[in-house]
């Protein structure tokens, strides 16, 4: 059997993970926001999401979380009108991504701060082992 | 008096055994000596476990963060595991001077 609060200590580490990657996700969807095809007419980048799962950590036999999937945004590509961009078809539209940033930066927001729950969580197991580690000094 | 030293012998060598140290090899004259249970680990043997572990888990913590500094590993991998590290020394450390403090004070013990 695994100490309870360093199994704690490990799901919240495994929680700062899933964040990581979300952040990551977030940061190419955001970075790629005006990202064209390469060729006229073609694609431009399509943006990203990320879904998550439990995922049970054999080492302790709990509960941790897991990245599910990268998944493909399927919400129709913003056209703009702009003849003289490379990736414009015969009629001088360009589509654009479908990233919208005032989404990108609510996820952000989210991933930011459920990264600061999962570190104060590592925070107060680390100060409840150290307690109970005085009670042995003199 | 016989009685009452037997019985704190055998409380203390009981205390002991919570500590995993097993016998202390005290011979107090007079008083019957419980036999040492086959394999009980000595002292010193816990002593040289207990270093052995810190010396482990302060490796662990180095290599990790060698690892970071070589961008092998990610910086919060490296941290837990310098932090896992750290928990453990403290614990052997703490264990420690509990055990040793428990051992001088039956030394020190008046016969």
């Amino acid at each position: 059997m695994i100490d309870p609060l360093a199994a704690s200590s490990r799901i919240a580490g495994a929680g700062m993970g899933a964040q990581s990657e979300r952040m990551r996700v977030i940061s190419e969807n955001i970075a790629n926001a005006q990202s064209t095809g390469q060729t006229a007419g073609s694609d431009p980048y399509i943006r990203k999401t990320i879904t998550f799962r439990t995922a049970l950590d054999r080492a302790s036999g709990t509960a941790a979380v897991a990245v599910r999937e990268m998944g493909e945004d399927k919400a129709p590509f913003k056209v703009e009108y702009d003849p003289g961009n490379p990736a414009a078809d015969q009629n001088g539209n360009v589509k654009l991504p479908n990233v919208n940033m005032l989404i990108e930066m609510a996820d952000m927001r989210e991933a930011n701060r459920s990264y600061e729950a999962n570190l104060q969580m590592i925070k107060q197991t680390r100060s409840m082992v150290a307690s109970i580690i005085e009670l042995l000094r003199p | 008096m016989i009685e009452s030293l037997a019985a704190l012998a055998s409380a203390s060598s009981k205390t002991a055994s919570v500590f995993g140290t097993g016998e202390f090899g005290l011979a107090l004259p007079g008083v019957r000596q419980t036999a040492p249970a086959a394999g009980a680990a000595t002292f010193g043997d816990l002593m040289s476990q207990v270093a052995g572990q810190m010396r482990d888990t302060v490796k662990t913590g180095e290599a990790a963060a060698i690892s970071g500094i070589q961008g092998k590993a990610s910086t919060q991998s490296v941290v837990e595991a310098v932090m896992s590290a750290e928990q453990t020394l403290q614990t052997a450390v703490a264990i420690r001077d509990k055990v040793v403090a428990a051992y001088l004070e039956i030394v020190r013990m008046a016969i």
